[in-house]
């Protein structure tokens, strides 16, 4: 028996099938996310069931997570991306006490037990500074690829100082620096330090480590650094870090059989 | 008798099917309480407009006064009281001012007198304004309660309270119209808190939205206790939907849910809760305690009841946090949710400590929702209240999952 986890996030939508007698991932995919998100889902899923070499016959449950989870409505529970992320997260390092998700329209703090169990939650999701939207927007204004983001960052001599707390009043101030003539690579190390203060005061003062890193913007090697410097703390990027909720939610669709 | 309207709430009395069920008859909460208003009104009694707890109700009504609440807690009158106000202000002084522009809250209009009584800054401040359009008394409450001189000033401030009331209705406030009033509201904290206490039930007979709403903006009318005492012969049976055992058990503390601003309780039990306590302002926390009536010096003993009164104006308010503990053990609950009107700063900032102790003394789940009268937060605080809903099952079926996954040698 196989179970899939489908994670309807605001930028992207993930599935991920696992095999039920020993969790290990049999397929997983990513899409971006559209207008008709339950056939766009649909469809990924269809996708990696053919790619994983199995039949839908042989899927034992599906769980949906994510913003758009209540659209899925063939899945066959829906469970908020906090549990997801949580579980997937503690299937892959154990140990973990903290997790950073910075998705495309959201970042969170997940503080977990000795256990794994989710302890206390912190939310962004009122402005887009502290999210990937943020960095999307300034990767557009500076003519930057967003996977080139890393690359960029890294050269940085002296980042700037972004001390807007609203994307739109951020992107003017940048409009300001690139008048300046500051450099690109010194305005996008600017936004990362400036991602990475708000995810830090989310943190809180008395977080316990090992801290995890999940989440679409984890995937940009400028990001940890700039955590890791502003939390003073070792931080461990999962493998495949846009999948941990997918796979957190294919984990609790297996769970209620297994 | 009118008739039930909403099947969903006595659909499951088995006693009294179709009559008017006591639930109904709150339903009609605003016209019950502005037929009563009316009719007092026309008898030549007094309309005192009041916007705290912490006001003795008693001693309006040994006046021959009508104590009526007038907390806004409708969104549409936040916005025409920014053209006045600023907007970085709580939503319940700018609903309750915005009615006094537009003059569409009809108790406000009757109204022979208001008590401002000053707890936070904004309140402070936005009865200057009211102060222009109204007849105003201001109440000055004391803010370091364990000081030895708070009580007597209190009660000097009560005492010019009953001058003022009596001076303004031409009336004089005897021990023996202070007694039947003190009788009158005790009767009626005792009622509500009965009704309260149906949900240390396991599986309580309404939800936390009905009990919510069993109360009338006026104290003391004589038909609501009729059907306080109906409610709790009818009650204790009932099922509600979805059924109770399923639910997690919240205690919601925090700011009150005036009439209207009702939208996060239903948030928190749509979305699988069951709202057992409500330590705030329209629940528990101020009829938790009574009026001492055996005694001689009845103002006295109306201060001392009143004065207990843990509200996030008092520092320190260490009261609060003794009463929350009390109380998540007494109605048995799973999580502490906490409710704050953005921008009010008193019980923001006592979050702090209500968090703490939550999680490291009841070691409970806790999470604060920050939230004014706009819905444009729904879905925002549902996610939010949906996670928290699963820390709560996840953690009592901790360890489950993982015992299997032992087994089969992974």
């Amino acid at each position: 028996m196989y179970f899939a986890g489908v994670d309807a996030g605001s930028r992207t939508i993930k599935v991920v099938i696992i095999k039920g007698s020993d969790l290990t991932v049999s397929g997983f995919g990513i899409v971006d996310q559209g207008v008709r998100q339950a056939v766009k889902a649909k469809e990924l899923l269809d996708k990696v069931i053919r790619n994983s070499k199995i039949k839908i016959k042989d899927i034992g449950g599906i769980v949906a997570t994510g913003y758009g989870r209540n659209a899925l409505s063939w899945a066959d529970s829906k469970v908020t991306e906090i549990t997801c992320q949580a579980y997937g997260v503690k299937q892959e390092i154990p140990n973990a006490r903290m997790i950073i998700d910075i998705g495309g329209q959201d970042s969170k703090i997940i503080h977990l037990d000795s256990n794994g169990i989710v302890n206390d939650f912190v939310m962004n999701d009122r402005c887009a500074a502290g999210t990937g939207r943020f960095l999307e927007v300034v990767a557009d204004r500076l003519e930057i690829k967003l996977k080139d983001i890393g690359r960029y960052s890294d050269k940085a001599a002296s980042p700037s100082k972004i001390s807007s707390m609203c994307v739109v009043f951020a992107e003017a101030e940048i409009v300001g620096l690139l008048a300046a003539e500051e450099a690109p690579e010194n305005i996008l190390a600017g936004v990362q330090n400036s991602i990475a203060k708000r995810i830090c005061i989310m943190a809180g003062s008395g977080f316990k480590g090992p801290v995890v890193f999940t989440g679409g913007v984890a995937l940009l090697p400028g990001m940890k650094k700039a955590l890791q410097d502003c939390l003073e703390h070792s931080i461990n990027v999962v493998k495949t870090p846009q999948f941990t909720g997918a796979f957190g939610a294919a984990l609790l669709a297996a769970k209620d059989k297994y | 008798m009118p008739e039930c309207k909403k099947n969903k709430c006595c659909a499951d009395i088995k006693k009294d099917e179709t009559a008017d069920c006591p639930i109904n008859y709150f339903q009609n909460q605003v016209e019950n309480s502005l037929d009563y208003a009316e009719s007092m009104k026309a008898e030549g009694a007094k309309i005192v407009g009041i916007m705290c707890e912490y006001t003795p109700r008693e001693l309006i009504m040994a006046a021959g006064g009508v104590p009526v609440c007038l907390c806004g807690g409708s969104v549409e009158m936040v916005e025409p009281a920014e053209k006045v106000l600023p907007a970085n202000l709580c939503p319940l002084i700018k609903s309750t001012f915005g009615f006094s522009l537009l003059k569409e809250n009809p108790f406000l209009e009757m109204s022979d007198l208001l008590v401002a009584e000053i707890t936070c800054d904004g309140k402070k401040k936005m009865y200057e304004l009211l102060a222009k359009m109204h007849p105003l008394h201001v109440l000055e409450l004391p803010q370091k309660p364990e000081d030895k001189d708070a009580f007597k000033h209190w009660v000097a401030e009560l005492n010019k309270l009953k001058t003022a009331l009596e001076q303004r209705f031409s009336v004089k406030i005897t021990a023996k119209k202070l007694k039947e009033a003190v009788r009158v509201m005790n009767r009626e904290r005792k009622l509500k808190r009965e009704l309260a206490a149906l949900m240390k039930s396991d599986n309580p007979p309404l939800t936390g939205r009905e009990l919510l709403d069993m109360k009338s903006l006026i104290s003391g009318m004589p038909e609501d206790f009729k059907q306080y005492e109906k409610a709790l012969k009818m009650l204790p049976g009932r099922k509600i939907k979805p059924a109770a055992g399923k639910r997690v058990r919240v205690l919601l503390t925090g700011v009150p849910m005036p009439h209207g601003a009702e939208r996060v309780m239903d948030i928190l039990e749509e979305n699988g809760g069951l709202v057992v306590c409500q330590e705030n302002c329209t629940g528990l926390k101020p009829i938790l305690e009574d009026v001492k009536e055996n005694t001689g010096d009845l103002l006295t003993a109306i201060a001392k009841k009143y004065f207990n009164i843990p509200c996030s104006v008092m520092t320190p308010n260490k009261k609060r946090l003794v009463q929350i503990k009390q109380l998540a053990a007494e109605y048995k609950a799973d999580c502490v949710i906490e409710v704050i009107w953005r921008t009010c700063i008193t019980y923001d900032v006592e979050s702090v400590l209500v968090k703490k102790m939550t999680e490291e003394e009841l070691n409970l789940p806790y999470l604060k929702i920050e939230t004014d009268y706009s819905p444009s937060d729904t879905a925002r605080i549902a996610l939010r209240v949906q996670a928290l809903y699963e820390t709560v099952k996840g953690r009592k079926s901790s360890g489950r999952f993982e015992k299997k996954k032992t087994r089969k040698g992974r």
